[in-house]
Parts: structure tokens; sequence; C-alpha cells
């Protein structure tokens, strides 16, 4: 070779390795960035006046005189529309009847349609649930929704030899030279007034539990349930592991058995999650009937089993990083070896064993598989304290899961789906920029 | 990741500072036998914990065997090993769960074909290229990578990279080809012309070298535009296929194969380095030839973890690989929905755990088992090669 071909290599090699780095800090800022704008969606949005009534109504939020004001205008300006649709029903009336047979199914359609944008029509009676009781609370929601008003969409499929394709008509094509065919310009042009949309910061998203299925209201239940199982599975295994560390940091030779102990503890760090939440459903629950079903105290013990390597590894680590100087010093002035560990050489851990234990708290804030079968349940109500014995909890990341496969109208709630991820990501950053922070003050002070 | 944790150092310590625990002239006869027996209860205290510690995962396995045994028993083995047939809601139910262990096998087989080349040419830029300020800038990243959680990526697998891939998945697919191949089908192109121009007789060579360069580049292009090609006329019909799947499982595993490789490379000793360096070896000659082969112990470990970390994940493939029980065909055809066995796990639990004590309940168990097999296997293997790698280093 020569030697410029060796120096294109070697050059190259080094690209090689910049580029994968670069691909990892893309794939991060790839993966991060639509969880972070759409997720700021869930809270910063522009809020229709559907959104106030509703807020009113289910929260008790706002003030009752302006929002039922505001409701009032709304209605005041959808009036024409309804006009509309009562004056079509009565000319439908006077038309053949074919012709009639063909518009009723047409019009039934159009009310749908309207009834999903401005919610039930006049005159019609309050629906149960809640989620039909308002129109579109969100502006970005409320113009999708009037695109499917002004416009029809079909597949044709006639040609069997290729996949169907889309095919968009203006809605009013199907009611011209009717008395409804006005209603579509109409409300393209006054829709703004209509809904009111206006910027709101809903903040109350993190505190508020969730109507109807998380059609409204925020995610407070889920937040404190992963609070609860992470502090669980914390308070579980922080004890025993940094018990552990001691020992394998100070108190165990060499011997077979140590050895041993110490390959279990690498194995059970590469046990998969999935496989501690089987564990945790046959032990736990169905051998030692922790609780009558899941609940959020196997699911935190299940939890705790997860992190425990993770926990023992870095006290471990930071007992074994605490300088040799302070244990002699101890141990000169008389100190027993117990003395000289618990007064001495753990407080000097004490930052490197939090690192260790704030990581491991992201890491069960995180996790889902362990406690599907433990402690989720996809609805549920804020728990007290004591109720966390016996009764499951909704659990964020249990619910971005169950909100974006399982949910009914999956398409419906995505703003609610990534607010919620952005909460479960948010947490689990802050909590481990806290670690990374904390190890490099320890790290400058271990320098000096 | 195991990580080093030797004690050699902690040991020498403790086995000088031990004649200083024990009771001395200064104490008295009972204050020296309390001593004794408290010192003697806090060491019992303590390796009960570690040894509690480490019984877990024994009790883990114990639990997952003892609820898998009746589905052998009921069904055998050979069914659930060689038939691709699992209807486990069917009556009669059948549970050939061969499909979804090679759902398993070639997500896990191409998240690493995928993390490995990244992980570990990431780790050797890291290790002996970069400045020490900018490798301090880097770690936050692969610390963030590792910490989102898994949920999170099968969320984004579902939401935006299903979707992408089903829209414009063959235009992403061949604009891939063209930027991971152009760069090294070039470099190539150029080796290879030195290479074959220092075979001439040295004037004609010299002068030959760029032309056949220029060749072999003509030919690699009609490769690539080929290759590009084919890959822009594929259909994919869903996007939620083991192609996606692999891709964001690579991605999760990368974090755990680049901080072993750096700290495998990072230990293997200057002199090397410098003794390579000294016969004017080029830094990737003294990569390629003497440190990757010193470290080779280190990288296979930290190949295995980042394996196990793809065969283990559970939401991104529920999530995002289908959750169809067939093998692919042909079977690297990666844009076909499979199933794997942590997703079965989770998804058929719900479902099962009404009828404790049906086959079906146990079948799951059965696949935990195997899976739990796998990663005993992996781990025990990696710690093996580690410590033999240690035992070397430290013996010269």
């Amino acid at each position: 070779m020569t030697r410029s071909t060796r120096k294109l290599l070697d050059k190259s090699f080094s690209s090689l390795g910049v580029f994968s780095i670069l691909f990892m800090a893309g794939s991060l800022v790839v993966i991060l960035a639509p969880i972070v704008v759409r997720g700021a969606g869930a809270v910063a949005f522009r809020a229709t006046a559907e959104h106030r009534r509703m807020m009113l109504e289910q929260f008790g939020a706002g003030d009752r005189a302006e929002v039922e004001a505001e409701t009032a205008a709304v209605l005041a300006e959808r009036k024409p529309l309804f006009d509309m649709l009562a004056g079509f029903r009565i000319e439908m009336k006077s038309m053949p009847f074919k012709r009639k047979r063909e518009f009723e199914g047409k019009l039934a359609e159009l009310e749908g349609r309207i009834r999903e944008l401005f919610g039930p029509l006049p005159g019609e009676p309050r629906p149960v649930l809640p989620r039909m009781r308002y129109g579109q609370t969100r502006w970005d929601r409320a113009k999708v929704k009037l695109e499917a008003v002004l416009f029809t969409e079909t597949y044709d499929c006639s040609d069997p030899t290729k996949m169907g394709v889309l095919v968009r008509k203006p809605r009013a094509e199907e009611f011209e030279g009717t008395f409804v065919a006005a209603l579509f310009p109409h409300l393209e042009a006054h829709a703004g007034e209509m809904l009111r949309p206006r910027f709101t910061i809903y903040w109350r998203f993190f505190t508020d539990v969730s109507r109807d299925a998380h059609f409204f209201g925020g995610i407070w239940p889920e937040l404190l349930g992963t609070f609860y199982l992470t502090i669980g599975a914390i308070a579980f295994a922080v004890p025993v592991g940094v018990l552990s560390a001691v020992y394998f940091a100070e108190y165990a030779g060499q011997s077979i058995v140590n050895a041993v102990l110490r390959m279990l503890i690498n194995t059970l760090a590469g046990v998969p999650s999935v496989v501690f939440g089987l564990f945790g459903l046959a032990f736990f629950i169905n051998a030692v009937h922790l609780s009558e079903s899941k609940s959020v105290l196997a699911g935190s013990l299940t939890l705790a089993l997860l992190v425990l390597p993770t926990i023992i590894r870095a006290s471990e680590e930071a007992i074994r990083a605490v300088p040799q100087t302070y244990k002699e010093a101890a141990l000169s002035l008389g100190a027993g070896k117990g003395r000289a560990v618990a007064t001495v050489i753990l407080p000097a851990a004490l930052p490197g064993i939090l690192t260790g234990v704030i990581i491991s708290m992201g890491r069960a804030a995180g996790e889902t598989a362990p406690i599907i079968f433990t402690a989720a349940v996809s609805v549920g109500d804020p728990l007290g304290i004591l109720e966390t014995l016996s009764q499951p909890t909704p659990a964020l990341s249990w619910n971005v899961y169950n909100l974006s496969t399982e949910h009914q109208k999956l398409d419906e709630l995505r703003h609610v789906q990534y607010g919620m991820v952005l909460a479960l990501v948010a947490v689990v950053l802050i909590l481990n920029m806290a670690a990374i922070i904390l190890r490099a003050r320890i790290s400058r002070k271990l320098k000096g | 990741m195991p990580e080093y944790t030797g004690n050699a150092g902690g040991d020498v310590a403790a086995g000088t500072c031990r004649p200083c625990s024990r009771p001395g002239l200064v104490l008295g006869r009972a204050a020296g036998l309390r001593r004794q027996a408290s010192a003697f209860a806090a060491r019992v205290v303590l390796f009960s914990a570690a040894a509690a510690s480490s019984a877990a995962v024994l009790f883990i396995l114990g639990f997952i065997l003892r609820d898998a045994l009746p589905f052998f028993k009921l069904r055998g083995f050979s069914e659930f090993l060689t038939s691709v047939k699992w209807f486990p809601s069917r009556s009669p139910p059948e549970f050939g769960a061969l499909a979804i262990i090679a759902g398993s096998a070639i997500v896990t087989a191409c998240a690493a074909a995928f993390a490995v080349p990244l992980g570990i040419s990431a780790a050797v830029c890291m290790s002996e290229v970069l400045p020490f300020r900018t490798r301090q800038a880097v770690k936050p990243v692969i610390e963030i990578l590792a910490a989102i959680p898994s949920v999170a990526y099968g969320f984004f697998a579902l939401v935006v990279l299903a979707p992408f891939l089903q829209d414009n998945g063959g235009t992403a697919l061949s604009a891939a080809v063209w930027v991971a191949g152009g760069p090294v089908a070039a470099i190539a192109c150029v080796a290879a012309g030195g290479a074959a121009s220092s075979l001439l007789p040295s004037r004609a060579g010299r002068a030959a070298r760029w032309p056949l360069a220029g060749l072999f580049a003509a030919a690699a292009f009609i490769a690539l535009r080929e290759l590009s090609s084919a890959a822009e006329d594929l259909e994919i019909s869903s996007g939620t296929n083991a192609l996606n799947v692999s891709l964001i499982l690579g991605i999760m595993a990368l974090p755990t194969v680049v901080s072993v490789s750096e700290d495998a490379l990072q230990a293997v000793g200057r002199d090397l380095r410098e003794g390579s360096y000294a016969l004017g070896a080029t830094r990737a000659e003294t990569v390629v030839k003497v440190v990757i082969p010193a470290a080779s112990s280190g990288l296979v470990a930290a190949v295995m973890l980042g394996i196990m970390r793809a065969a283990g994940e559970t939401m991104v493939v529920w999530m995002a690989s289908g959750n169809s029980a067939k093998v692919p065909s042909p079977i690297y055809n990666l844009l076909e929905p499979i199933r794997t066995l942590t997703a079965t796990i989770a998804g058929d639990m719900g479902e099962a755990d009404h009828v404790t004590g049906s086959a079906r309940y146990h079948a799951l168990f059965a696949m935990a088992a195997g899976l739990l097999l796998v990663s005993f296997a992996c781990n025990v293997a990696s710690e093996w090669v580690m410590r033999r790698a240690r035992r070397k280093n430290s013996g010269g």
C-alpha cells in the first residue's frame, strides 16, 4: 500500500467514528424532537370556546359568567347553520320520495360531522358520555373535523389490480341546489367565530384527573402512580442494595462464594424486564397473595428487584472510590471496622450512592414491562397512600402504551399521548441530568 | 452491564488493617468481646443482604421454571420448538413457538448487525480520536440515549417511524443506500486502485492508479444505483415491521455497546499503542491491528450485552413489530411484520392470567424460561471472557 492510501484509510477510519457519534446524536434529536414539540402541544395550544365550557362544567375552572356569555355568543354565531339544517329538513318534506331517501342518509352523515365539530345539535338530549357533550376543544383537532364537514373522502376501488385511490370531493356538491348548500361557505368563513380559538397554556394538564378515558383532563393519576411506584421501588431496593454493596466493597474476600455472588448479581442485571413482570405475577400475586390482584406494592417490589443490581454496582463503586486514607484515619483513631464504615466511609460515599439511586429512579419510572402484570391499570383514580398496598394504579409508562395502541379513539388523542410521553421522558431525563451533574461535582471534588 | 469490580485493592488494604480492629491492650476483656460480637453480627447482616440480592436471580429462575414445567409435561418439547402454528386460544390449542422464536432471533440479529459496527466505531473514536473535552460532551448523549424509557422508543417507532416508513419507506431506503454506501464505496475504490496499481511494475503502476480507481468507482456507482432503485421500488405495506423494530432496537443497544467497548479499549495499555506508533503504523492500523485484538474480550462482552439488551426488550417490539406470529418469507424479508417472545409474553398474559393453570399460561412461562436461560448463558459467557482478559492483563 502506498503512503497516501494508508493516510486516506486512516482519515476515513476516524471519520467513520465521527459519523457513528453524529448518528447517535442525530437519532437522539430525531427521537426527542417530535416528543418535545408535540408533547408541548398538550399543554400549550389554541383552545376553543368548547374547551372553556368543558373546563367549567367538568373541572369548575374559569369564570362562570364569562364562559356562559361566551357560550351564548358562539351559539348565536352557529345559529344560522342550524337554521339552514332545519330549513333543509322542511325543504325535504316537499321532495319526491326517492330524492328524499337519498338525502336522508347524506343529511344524517352531515349532521354527524357537525356534531363532532360543535357537539350535540340544539334540541338534542344531553349525551351520557362527556366526550359527546362537547365540540372540539382544540383548534388543531377542530380544523381536521372542519375538513371532514367540508369534504367527503371515499376510496375508489374500481381498479381491482391496484390499491384504492383516495377521492376527496367538496361535500357541497352532494347538496347542490338545495337550501343547505349555503351552509358550507358560511361555515368555512365563520368557523373561527363559532369556536373562538384562543392560545391557552393548560398547566392543569399535569394536575387534573382525566375524564372519560383521557378525552378531557390531565394526567395526574398517572404521574402520581409513577411517583408511588418509583418511590416504592427505591425504598425497597436501597437498604438491601447499599448493605450488599458494603459487603462486597469492604468485607468480601476473593473466595469462590463471593465470586459466585457477584456473578449472580450481574446476571440479575441481564434478566429481561418482562421476565421480572412475569415473576412478580407468579410470586408476589399468585404465590404470596400480597394483594388481591395487581397492586402498587407488588409493582414496587418487582421494580425493586429490577433496579437492585444498578444500586449495588453504583454504591460499591462509590464506596471503593473513598480514599483509603479516610478509612485508615478512622481505624487509627480506634474505631472498629463497622464504625469506620458507618461513620466515615458511607458518608463520604453518599454522593456517589445518591447518583446511583437517582439513575435507578429514572429506570424504575420508565419501565413498563414489569408493571404490566403487577401494578398497572389503564384508567383509575389517584390513590391515597394506604390504598397503594392493595390497589393498582395508572402509571405514565403503561398508559403511554395503552393510549397509543389499545384506546378506542387513539387517533383523536395524539396530543394526550404525546403529552404523556413528554412527561415521562422529562421525569426520566431530569433525574438523569441530576445524576450527571452530581457526578461531575463529585469528580471535581475528588480532583481537588 | 457488568463492569470491572475487581477487589484486589480493597482486600490488600483490608488485610493490612484487620489487626487494628482487633481488641488491643486498651480495651477491657468484656468490651473486647462485645466489640467482636457486634463486628460478627454486622458481618452476618451484610452477608445476608448480599446473599439475598444474589439469590434473587436464582429465585426468579426457580419460579419461572416451576411454572414452565407443567407446560412441557403437558405438551412436550417438540411442538413448542418445531411447529410454527401459534393458536393458543383455539380449541384444541396449538403452541408452536418456532415462528416467534425466529422473530426474536431476526430482530435481535438485525439490531446487533446495526448496533455493533456503529457502536464499536463510536467507541474507538471516543477513546482513540476525540480529545478529552469532546469526549466529556459526548458521554451525556450516550447516557441520555440509554435513559430514554423503552416505551418512549416504542411510541416513536409506532407513531412517527411506522407511518414514515409506510409512506416514504422506499425513498428513505434508497437514500440510506447512497448515504451509507457512497462514502464507503468511494474510499474502497481509491484504496483498491492503489492496491491494484501496486501490483503493476512501479512506473506504470503509479500512472495507472487514478484511472484504475475511476474504473472501480464507475462499477461501484452502477451497483449502488441498481441497489437504490431496487430499494426505491419496494412497497412497504405496513410500517410496523421487522425493519422498524430492528432499527430502534439497534439504537437502544448502542449505548450499551459503546460504553462497555469504550471501557475495554481504555483498559488497553499505553505501551502497546506507543509500540505500534513507533513502528510507523497509522492510527487506524494501530487500532485495527493492536488495540482491538488486545481489547477483543471486552468487545465480545460488549457485543453480548448489546445483544441481550435487544433480545430482552419488550415495549418496542410489542408496539411496533406488527405482532404476527409467522416466519417472514423469505426469512430475510425485514419488511414483514413479526412477533417476538417478549411481546408474546406481554401481550398474551393479559388474556391468560384469568385462567391460571391452563396450558396457555404455562406456555408463556416456558417462553420466559427460554429467554432467561439464554440471557444467563450470555451473561456467564461474557463474565468468563472478561475475567479471563483481566487475568491476562494483570498477568502481563
